[in-house]
């Protein structure tokens, strides 16, 4: 575990769980499709981050305070959520602590939700939603299961930092990304994503709730998405608009 | 007598886009660093977002509740627009769970500035979803020929 980050465990956790994340990105994609995970499973808070890197603040539930990035869970599912926007620099550090610590759990993939921002987002109906896997097998285990594969692009903000670090570490991952707002939470790309992740895996969530509560999402989440939007102004996220240079 | 080093031009220019991107930043910090609702006018700023295209201006704004049909859209000068709306239900810190702060609010409210000269008599105004979008035409396009 890194010096400048540190996970606390708050009870045991069990091994061979599926890891989600949910950070905050393009549209609040992941982090609205957790928490409405965690309110259908009644998942509970498991294990919290403590971290110099991130800014001065705690979230008070019920007067308590909390860690702005806690991980959740049950016996089949980790779910590490932020309620606040991390900071650009802080992202790298975050995110390879929580995948060290998700591979102690032996956890048997990781999978990121986020999302891929399209300028004529309130034009589309059905959402597309695209998938990128650490290696062949698990890219193809998606394929079979019809997800429509994300083939050249770039990637950029936690999913990417779990990717890469999951490739080189030999961890199995997946980034779901649902066609999505860049600027505006986006709770029908949640919804979409859930879906897709059913698919996958054997957590299956009813998102009727999540579509009917899409208004009042969209307002709360509003404070987060500007400070989410500052964030992904320093990373370069628009570098994601850009066309790759082929190197083979 | 000075020893002070004389500084090319280039260090110049370089220095001066330093100093407009440190303006930059900190004039987006002291943007950002307020709340995003108005107790006294019981308004709430709506996320908002400004497109420039060769052609246009699309500046989108999401409105969650707001009666489509009571949105306004005003110009207050040649380069910046206030933006109404008024929710179909009033929105109050207790719904949220906050019992810190007390008000209710049933109105968007913003004004923005366009970045690039637009013709403001041309603007369209379209909502879907939820998602404002006004489209204004850009003005004072000439094409320079080449020789």
């Amino acid at each position: 575990m890194s010096e400048e980050v540190k996970i606390i465990e708050r009870q045991k956790i069990p091994s061979g769980a599926t890891m989600l994340f949910g950070f905050p990105d393009v549209g609040l994609v992941g982090v609205i499709a957790a928490s409405h995970i965690i309110s259908e499973l009644n998942l509970k808070e498991v294990a919290y981050l403590d971290s110099k890197l991130l800014p001065p603040l705690i979230v008070l539930h019920e007067g308590l305070p909390h860690s702005p990035i806690r991980i959740f869970g049950n016996h089949d599912v980790l779910l590490a959520v932020s309620e606040t926007a991390v900071p650009a620099d802080a992202i790298q550090p975050i995110m390879r602590t929580l995948v060290d610590w998700g591979r102690n759990k032996d956890a048997k993939v990781m999978i990121s939700m986020s999302g891929i921002p399209v300028q004529n987002r309130q034009d589309i109906d059905k959402l597309k939603i695209f998938g990128a896997a650490s290696n062949p097998s698990v890219l193809k285990m998606i394929q079979d299961k019809d997800v429509e594969v994300l083939k050249e692009g770039y990637m950029v903000g936690p999913q990417a930092i779990i990717m890469h670090y999951c490739a080189r570490i030999g961890v199995p991952a997946i980034t779901l990304l649902a066609q999505c707002f860049y600027n505006y939470p986006d709770p029908e790309a949640s919804a979409a994503t859930l879906k897709e992740l059913a698919k996958i895996t054997d957590i299956k969530v009813d998102v009727s709730a999540l579509l009917e509560k899409g208004e009042e999402i969209r307002l709360r989440a509003r404070d987060v998405m500007r400070r989410t939007q500052k964030e992904m102004a320093k990373m370069k996220k628009t570098q994601e608009y850009d066309i790759p240079l082929y190197v083979s | 007598m000075s020893t002070r080093k004389k500084r090319s031009i280039f260090d110049i220019i370089d220095e001066y886009f330093e100093r407009l991107d440190e303006w930059a930043e900190r004039f987006g910090e002291v943007m950002i660093e307020r709340p995003s609702w108005n107790q006294r006018a019981s308004t709430i700023e709506p996320l908002r977002d400004i497109l420039i295209t060769p052609n246009e201006v699309i500046v989108t704004a999401d409105l969650p509740y707001a009666e489509e049909s009571k949105v306004q859209v005003k110009p207050l000068d040649e380069d910046s627009l206030e933006i109404i709306a008024k929710m179909r239900r009033k929105v109050r810190f207790a719904d949220f769970g906050i019992t810190h702060h007390a008000g209710e609010f049933q109105t968007f409210r913003c004004q923005t500035r366009i970045p690039v000269p637009v013709d403001m008599r041309k603007m369209e105004v379209h909502i879907k979803k939820g998602i404002l979008e006004i489209h204004l035409p850009r003005k004072g396009r000439y094409r320079i020929p080449i020789e």
